[in-house]
């Protein structure tokens, strides 16, 4: 039984041998001399590889993208629900930008299980303007105005209540 | 006596509030100022979106419709008095974002310290030689009682809570952060006009005079970083930046925040333009990685 193993792995060394000189022929043409070297293709041909660097193109459609892929174009909203943001910046003194998946910049959050806050990113331009009508558009809403945290450093506004639906309604109207 | 004080504090509040409301120019008279204080002679140069010149590179990469591109001067190092060739467009997320100096002192400290191990280690009571052996019996000798003769309260004893070991100080910030450093220290930069755009480092001579003229003649600062893409540079400036410590050159991979806040000018070609704002745009609009950016993706910038 161990005979019998050594010689097929014997063979199975042979045979790797074989296939890895017959892959590199450039080394087999090097240590046999240049005047080998046209042996060596009818050679190949009758050990039957062929190279052939045509089937990588299916490996590279294998690999990812980098990059975040610009949405196709809908009129109006898709049919998934998301719209886009409108082609000309609305004529207000703040701007909100998408995120890079390119949706509305509202998250809604939770502290210690009953504290309930909306949070809304990337603002620029004049941030005190936004939160005047966030609150105004809040008090239509509610009856009370929400109390606000302006971060002008970083450009986000935190409403304490949880308004992400409607602020992200609000703000498409808008256009953003 | 106190309504004397009081009219003297109302006149210094009264001076302090004319000087804020006058502007930041409006020094006090009695002010000494040290010859070496950095920017206080500069004139910023004029800036160039009402000019003549033509805008000689305009962005690559989109620019979102509600901004407009940063622009400056295109000049060239090939005379030490030339005027400056044509405008440069520059994309504004990269040269126009909101200047955090939180940001900025993270990225400066990160820097610093990731790489720092500090070999300090000194040896406890359990290494330094000796002290197995209780020194005397414990009652009866009068002194006080002690097990060993190197704790630390002997002389020569081992250090209680000392540094123990090389510690490393590595971690690292997010790579959005680093990114976001980068730019903005280049805004930094562009804001208070120590930015320079240059076509090409062809310069005439290997002199580092000329370049240290060349400076001082266009009010560049106390130093300079030249920052060029690619592996060669022209043989010129390679020879006059060798011997110069105020004047360095470095590849555009190379640039950071840490060179960029020590040197007080920085001049990049036109090809490291276009090379920063793609590398540096790309994190805008990248996917989070599957498997580390080093492997490769389809379309990496």
């Amino acid at each position: 039984m161990s005979a019998s193993i050594r010689s097929m792995s014997l063979t199975v060394c042979r045979a790797a041998r074989v296939a890895y000189r017959a892959s590199n022929p450039a080394t087999r043409s090097l240590s046999t001399g240049a005047c080998l070297r046209t042996e060596s293709s009818p050679s190949e041909g009758s050990r039957g590889f062929i190279e052939s660097t045509e089937e990588f193109r299916f490996v590279e459609r294998l690999i990812p993208p980098s990059r975040i892929p610009t949405p196709p174009k809908h009129d109006g909203a898709a049919p998934s629900g998301w719209t886009p943001a409108s082609a000309t910046p609305p004529p207000l003194p703040y701007m909100i930008r998408r995120s890079r998946m390119h949706n509305v910049p509202v998250y809604s959050d939770i502290k210690h299980g009953n504290q309930h806050s909306t949070l809304l990113r990337k603002v620029e331009g004049e941030i005190w303007a936004l939160n005047k009508d966030v609150k105004e558009f809040l008090l239509g809403l509610t009856g009370k105005e929400p109390p606000t945290q302006v971060n002008e450093v970083t450009g986000t506004i935190r409403i304490k209540g949880q308004f992400d639906k409607e602020l992200k309604d609000w703000l498409l109207k808008k256009g953003f | 006596m106190f309504r004397a004080t009081l009219a003297i504090c109302g006149r210094t509040v009264v001076k302090r509030f004319i000087s804020s409301v006058s502007g930041e120019n409006a020094l006090p008279s009695n002010l000494r100022l040290p010859s070496n204080l950095i920017g206080v002679g500069r004139q910023k140069r004029a800036s160039p979106s009402g000019s003549d010149l033509p805008v000689l590179h305009r962005c690559e990469d989109v620019i979102p419709a509600h901004l407009a591109p940063a622009q400056t001067w295109l000049e060239s190092l090939g005379s030490c008095d030339g005027e400056p060739l044509g405008v440069v467009d520059l994309h504004p997320d990269v040269f126009s974002v909101p200047v955090r100096l939180d940001i900025l002192h993270d990225v400066e400290v990160w820097q610093r310290n990731f790489k720092r191990i500090s070999h300090a280690k000194v040896k406890s009571r359990a290494e330094v030689s000796g002290g197995g052996r209780k020194p005397w019996k414990q009652k009866g000798s009068g002194r006080a009682r002690h097990g060993s003769i190197r704790s630390p309260l002997w002389r020569g004893g081992g250090v209680a809570h000392g540094p123990r070991g090389p510690t490393s100080y590595y971690y690292m910030l997010p790579m959005k952060v680093r990114v976001q450093g980068l730019k903005i220290a280049l805004t930094a930069k562009l804001a208070q006009d120590y930015l320079h755009i240059v076509d090409s480092l062809e310069i005439p001579t290997p002199d580092p005079h000329y370049l240290l003229e060349l400076v001082k003649h266009r009010q560049w600062g106390d130093s300079v970083l030249i920052v060029d893409v690619g592996d060669e540079f022209p043989q010129n400036i390679l020879k006059a930046t060798e011997d110069l410590k105020t004047v360095n050159i470095i590849p555009a991979i190379g640039l950071n925040v840490h060179s960029m806040l020590k040197h007080e000018s920085l001049v990049l070609t036109l090809e490291a333009v276009k090379f920063l704002e793609k590398k540096l745009l790309w994190h805008d609009v990248r996917y989070t990685p599957l498997y580390p950016f080093k492997l490769p993706y389809r379309d990496m910038p």
